[in-house]
């Protein structure tokens, strides 16, 4: 049957139905409405690449012991990872041929998955498995039967990531990733375990005069204009809109006992509020 | 070859890029291009809308396979789709049941399937395949074979799909943004949306007797002008001024015969929307 030139049948008709969805005041009327929580006593916590697996046994060995212990001690979390070097060097192969954003992000997809795989195997006694993201509807089976789901921080989009208006390396890489999944599952947070205590005003890395910044809000990073930051910028702007994941907190994993402080609450490296 | 260097805990590869954050708005800036390389440039993407022609069934549908049929043999063309009536019922049922935002971008690609195997199957005897996301690297197979590529739009964001920069609870990308950073990697000649309207009018001329039609006019003032109503994606418009392959891309009315064709011809027909980035 047609109505209006259109097949039609009962029960089709809704809130959207014939609408364009990029009428505003379509979207603003539902904007009032909550979401459920999909895993909501769950962590996400993202292992940096060039921060701790590019340091290799030293950095990485000590970690996944707290964090087993913190399993043990039964805080439950996804494991992801970041690329680091490999990532920025390929990266760079990439700006050198002049490849556009969308195949820097696939380039840039494979790193994560090495390292996460590299994870699983470190891991696999204690029950490390690896939860690909087709594969992440069973996440509540992989957590209740005492696994730790290990995959990468790299959001799936690849070919489909968007060029930025400046620059031509993909804006959403592993933080960004690691942020939306929390922010989907409605997780009890989202940890970053990196090798500086936090924050700074600039790279400690680089810059002696860097200052700790201990806390400070989404808001406050954006307008300050500051150069560099320790997290990917568009977390910050993601956590500003966020409904879920309105706090996140970056750790010195290769200070011993920061990840399990963490996750009971404590303040022991950079939190940064929307 | 590159060097490996030690010496601060990290192994590093020395690349342009070595110990960078990559978050840097300095080293960002020194990373742009204006223009980057294009995989496939002969191509088209050619978008067939769900609600505007495929809810309206063979009276809509059959002239556009025609079309399309007849056009294959002067024009590459990748065709996408979107979902339609049942994709706002997909979303509709969702919302109510309290669903995340990726969460309804995790399903309301299945709809849009419906339609590319609609069109795969109709186009079938014209060389009509569905071209999936894993075999994005194929394209030139398919295409060197004569073949008609048919893909849903909706990108693969699914549960990472971003908190929405409109408000509200709808995920902002779409078929219409999926579809034109398919064509934004392809690096395309042009990127044509088929609906049931001349193009982009001041507001939604099925509502508003006042719209005004426009024939060009820049992403940017539709973003940031007064626009209440589109026939296209908000984010399509966000996403084309940052794109470095695709300068613009066409709204045309899919119900008037010769349309799509004069269009891949690259004639003045429907809107033309354009980057501020470029020059016209």
């Amino acid at each position: 049957m047609k109505k209006d030139g259109k097949i039609w049948i009962a029960g089709i008709e809704n809130e959207l139905h014939g609408e364009t969805l990029s009428s505003v005041s379509l979207r603003e009327s539902l904007g009032k409405r909550e979401s459920i929580k999909v895993l909501p006593e769950v962590w996400v916590v993202k292992i940096g690449g060039q921060s701790i697996m590019d340091r290799g046994a030293e950095a990485v060995l000590p970690i996944l012991e707290e964090l087993v212990e913190a399993k043990k001690e039964g805080v439950n979390f996804i494991l992801c990872t970041g690329g680091g070097t490999r990532a920025r060097h390929v990266y760079s192969l990439g700006l050198d041929l002049d490849l556009p954003t969308g195949m820097l992000a696939r380039l840039g997809a494979s790193i994560p998955v090495q390292n996460a795989r590299m994870l699983q195997l470190l891991m696999a006694k204690h029950g490390g498995i690896m939860a690909y993201d087709e594969e992440f509807e069973k996440l509540p089976f992989f957590i209740n039967s005492g696994c730790i789901p290990i995959t990468t921080g790299m959001p799936p989009n690849e070919f489909w990531e968007k060029s930025s208006a400046e620059g031509i390396i993909p804006a959403n890489r592993t933080d960004a990733g690691v942020y939306l999944l929390g922010e989907f599952l409605g997780a009890k947070g989202v940890l970053y375990i990196k090798d500086e205590d936090g924050l700074y005003t600039d790279d400690p890395k680089k810059d002696p005069d860097a200052e700790f910044i201990a806390e400070t809000t989404a808001t406050e990073l954006i307008e300050n204009g500051q150069d560099d930051l320790i997290v990917e910028r568009v977390v910050i702007e993601y956590m500003q809109r966020a409904e879920n994941i309105k706090e996140i907190q970056i750790v010195n994993g290769t200070k011993r006992g920061n990840i399990k402080a963490a996750f009971n609450g404590g303040h022991v490296g950079t939190i940064i509020r929307a | 070859m590159s060097e490996l260097l030690t010496g601060d805990g990290r192994t590093h590869v020395n690349s342009g890029l070595m110990r960078e954050s990559l978050v840097s708005k300095k080293l960002i800036a020194e990373t742009d291009k204006k223009e980057v390389r294009r995989m496939v440039p002969d191509v088209n993407m050619v978008s067939i809308g769900g609600q505007s022609i495929m809810d309206r069934g063979r009276d809509a549908i059959l002239p556009i396979v025609d079309e399309i049929a007849k056009l294959k043999e002067s024009h590459k063309m990748v065709v996408g789709v979107g979902g339609g009536a049942r994709a706002r019922h997909t979303l509709s049922i969702g919302l109510g049941l309290g669903l995340p935002i990726g969460g309804l971008a995790r399903i309301v690609g299945g709809v849009e399937e419906n339609n590319r195997d609609i069109l795969q199957f109709l186009l079938a005897p014209h060389g009509g395949i569905t071209f999936v996301k894993d075999h994005f690297q194929d394209l030139q197979l398919f295409l060197n074979n004569g073949m008609i590529p048919i893909c849903i739009g909706q990108p693969p964001y699914h549960f990472w799909e971003p908190p929405s920069i409109e408000g509200g609870r709808l995920p902002d990308n779409g078929p219409d943004v999926g579809l034109f950073l398919m064509a934004e990697v392809i690096g395309v000649e042009s990127v044509i949306y088929v609906k049931d309207v001349d193009g982009i009018y001041t507001d939604n001329p099925k509502k508003n007797p006042e719209a005004k039609f426009l024939a060009e006019v820049s992403a940017k003032e539709l973003l940031e002008g007064d626009y209440p109503d589109l026939p296209v994606e908000r984010e399509l418009l966000r996403t084309l001024e940052n794109a470095r392959t695709i300068k613009s891309i066409r709204v045309i009315n899919g119900l008037e015969a010769g349309n799509l064709q004069a269009a891949l011809e690259g004639k003045p027909v429907g809107t033309l929307v354009y980057s501020s980035r470029y020059e016209k």
